[in-house]
């Protein structure tokens, strides 16, 4: 055991220790995820920008206006669904970015911004676009904004508007009556002043008789006249949700060969540099040599995996819909590179070798068999061909219970072909690297 | 100690040893000497259970072949080339070779051979940062871990520098000291004439000849040459007895100066004594230097 747990820390340290292999083992890993989610997540999109989808429950001047905004801005490319669900539906299924839902509390135009409550839109936004929420988020702000001086130049909204201000005034409870006089004066003269006026001025009184009202209503500290709610989706499986999701697992099939081609170059260098012979001679069998570096590899390859992982599920809201049997499919995928990489020291005599020939082969096996390019984006000859790499299998075991949420049968497969590839790998490394000695 | 007994092994068309036998006595350093590619390595390799001869057999304190598991456990090899992580620390070097032998009190051990190597200044440095001669130093410690009853070195000066190669001459007597059978190979006459007990010539895979120093010299180095020098005329007589050849010389120069015969006064002299280079010129006819 001790001699079995020797091998293994000694091959962790050396893993860690090395600058190109913990680069291309942890760094690398992270940066491609990241990298290719940004690329096919806006590649999906038009250009660069955002699809919405958005729902007017209002027949409102401002409803109408901020809508015809939107479609109009360079930044968004708008979609009119009929209903929230429909949405929000849309939002899950990543055929657009956010949902924003100018509700039907619209109707009532300025009377909500004079009365206090402001002008409430509503927006869902996937978790794992919670950069892209917080763009949308100021550019219907802004929108709103903008709304004002229509609205103010428009004769019906504005004594609608004035109004409900003066009812306000009248009914509220902490103005004196001088007060309540002062203001029902001031709304007077504004209200002769914005009708005399044209639309080009009237952006610079919307702030001037938004204040007035503002003051009238008493509640200076809290008051925003717009509030764009943001809400995000609980997240649903059986979908990416984002392009993140078909990336991170592409990222982990990255650090599983980066960790795979470092363990077979170790294993390579051992052997050409006699170093081997000394475990040999030692007095412990091919079985402890063998599991201490299973050992090793299965903590390497999990490292790689958690820290992955964590990454997606912090940084770009990815959740797991099936946590113990992503850990069994991080097992067998580990199991699985940690075999190949034993077979694949079997076949390099040389530490040129291995580093040569070596990581060109896992180059190539990680290509055709989704390292890049996602499987599903793949022509069919690709994709037939992509059954022989063991990378694809691996991405297949991590994206069931990842993100498609498949059921335990469609899962095991891709499993019992990891199982199998990392058996065969160690029976075949072993026995290339433990001559027996001799009789 | 150890008995290789007609051991062969060829690698395709290449007679790597050929016929070779030996036997190291409990308590000795033995010398094996030859020049590269003389099959050295290899019958190291033999000697250890490493390889499988095609011939011949092993036997390591009566036990039978290193190959086995519980007899291998009484040799330690430090091998010709540096079989070290380069990446890891002295201190994690020894570590884990001696968690390998299941070594008790491991950390002591580590610290006992670190000093024993002069290496615990720099324990905690990895082997990347060493120098040739430390390099080869730890290479011989981490054979110790286990403190075997034999321990086979082979070359374990090559390439350094004078200075560490003095330092490893000095340790390997020391192990002797301690009660260590050591087999040592080498192609260097210096060496092993400086620190071995008995050497064995080989050449082409074949021990021609063991025994002490002396023996071999008294054996194959022939006679001594003295080089007397007249007048810048040199003459060189062969001899058995260098020492009487010179006393010889010097009666002679005296009784001519006394007869009056001037201008054949010895002007310098020198002996040449055989050693082991000679030796193996005289075995193989060829130059041990190259
Ligand atoms: N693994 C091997 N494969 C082929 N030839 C070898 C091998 N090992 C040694 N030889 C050959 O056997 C001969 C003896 O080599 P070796 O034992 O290393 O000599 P030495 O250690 O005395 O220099 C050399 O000719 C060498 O080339
Ligand atoms: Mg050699």
């Amino acid at each position: 055991m001790r001699a079995i747990f020797a091998i293994a820390r000694k091959d962790l340290r050396l893993l860690l220790r090395d600058k190109g292999d913990v680069f291309f083992t942890f760094v690398f890993p992270v940066v491609i995820a990241i990298l290719f989610g940004f690329v096919f997540g806006g590649g999906s999109n038009s250009g660069s920008k955002l699809e919405l989808a958005v729902v007017r429950e209002s027949e409102s001047v401002l409803a109408l206006g901020i809508e015809e905004d939107l479609a109009n801005d360079a930044a968004f490319e708008t979609t009119a669904f009929p209903t929230r669900d429909a949405a929000a539906d849309a939002v899950r299924a990543g055929k657009v970015t956010a949902a924003v839902i100018l509700p039907k509390s619209l109707d009532s135009g300025l009377e909500g911004l004079f009365s206090g409550q402001g002008i409430a839109i509503d927006a869902v936004v996937d978790p794992s676009r919670r950069a892209e929420a917080g763009l949308i988020q100021g550019k219907l702000n802004e929108l709103a904004f903008r709304q004002f001086p229509k609205l103010f130049a428009n004769p019906t909204e504005m004594s609608r508007a004035f109004s409900a201000a003066r009812s306000s005034i009248a009914s509220a409870r902490g103005m004196s009556p001088t007060q309540k006089l002062l203001g029902a004066g001031m709304i007077t003269a504004a209200e002769s002043f914005t009708s005399s006026i044209g639309d080009e001025d009237a952006s610079a009184n919307a702030s001037g008789g938004g204040g007035g009202a503002n003051n009238a209503a008493g509640n200076t500290a809290d008051f925003t006249p717009i509030r764009v709610k943001v809400e995000e989706l609980a997240p649903r499986a059986g979908r990416p949700r984002a392009s993140f999701d078909v990336t991170f697992p592409q990222g982990i099939v990255w650090g599983l060969a980066g960790c795979f081609g470092a363990f077979a170059s170790s294993l390579v260098t051992e052997r050409a540099r006699g170093t081997l012979d000394r475990l040999r001679l030692a007095p412990i069998t091919a079985f402890h040599l063998i599991s201490g570096k299973a050992i090793a590899c299965l903590v390497a390859g999990l490292l790689v995996q958690t820290l992955v992982f964590a990454v997606a599920i912090i940084f770009f809201g990815s959740s797991v819909a099936q946590p113990a049997m992503l850990v069994i499919a991080a097992f067998a995928a580990s199991f699985a590179f940690a075999g190949l990489a034993m077979a694949l020291a079997a076949f390099c005599r040389t530490e040129a070798e291995a580093n040569g020939a070596g990581r060109g082969a896992i180059l190539i096996l990680a290509l055709i068999g989704g390292g890049t390019i996602p499987l599903f984006f793949m022509p069919p000859f690709l994709r037939t061909l992509s059954y022989g790499s063991p990378f694809r299998w691996a991405v297949a075991a991590i994206e069931g219970p990842f993100w498609r949420d498949t059921s335990v049968g469609e899962q095991i497969v891709p499993l019992i072909v990891l199982f199998a590839i990392g058996f065969l790998g160690w029976i075949i490394g072993a026995r290339a690297l433990w001559r027996p000695f001799a009789r | 100690m150890l008995a290789l007994r007609d051991i062969r092994r060829r690698f395709g068309s290449t007679i790597a040893v050929d016929g070779l036998s030996l036997e190291v006595r409990t308590g000795e350093v033995f010398g094996l000497l030859g020049p590269n590619g003389a099959g050295k390595s290899t019958t190291i390799a033999i000697a250890t259970g490493l390889l499988a001869p095609d011939a011949g057999s092993v036997d390591l304190l009566g036990l039978g072949s290193p190959s086995n598991p519980k007899v291998r456990m009484h040799l330690g090899l430090a091998p010709q080339e540096i079989t070290l992580y380069a990446e890891l620390t002295a201190r994690e070097n020894l570590r884990f070779f001696a968690d390998l032998y299941g070594v008790s009190n491991a950390r002591v051990r580590v610290d006992e051979l670190l000093a024993l190597v002069e290496l615990d200044a720099r324990a905690n440095d990895r082997v990347a940062t060493f120098s040739g001669g430390m390099k080869r130093r730890l290479n011989l410690a981490a054979a110790l871990v286990h403190d075997p009853k034999l321990v086979l070195l082979d070359e374990p000066t090559a390439g350094v520098d004078p200075q560490s190669r003095n330092r490893i001459l000095e340790l390997v007597r020391r192990l002797a000291g301690e009660g260590k059978t050591v087999l040592y190979t080498t192609h260097y006459m210096e060496e092993a004439a400086k620190i071995c007990d008995r050497v064995g010539i080989v050449d082409h895979g074949r021990m021609l000849d063991v025994g002490t120093v002396a023996e071999l010299v008294a054996r194959h180095g022939g006679q001594s040459a003295v080089t007397i020098e007249r007048d810048g005329a040199e003459e060189r007589i062969f001899t058995a007895d260098p020492v009487a050849e010179v006393a010889r010389q010097f009666a002679r120069a005296n009784s001519d100066r006394e007869r009056g015969e001037v201008g054949r006064e010895v002007t310098g002299l020198r002996i040449e004594r055989p050693d082991l280079e000679t030796v193996f010129l005289s075995l193989t006819g060829r130059s041990l230097r190259e």
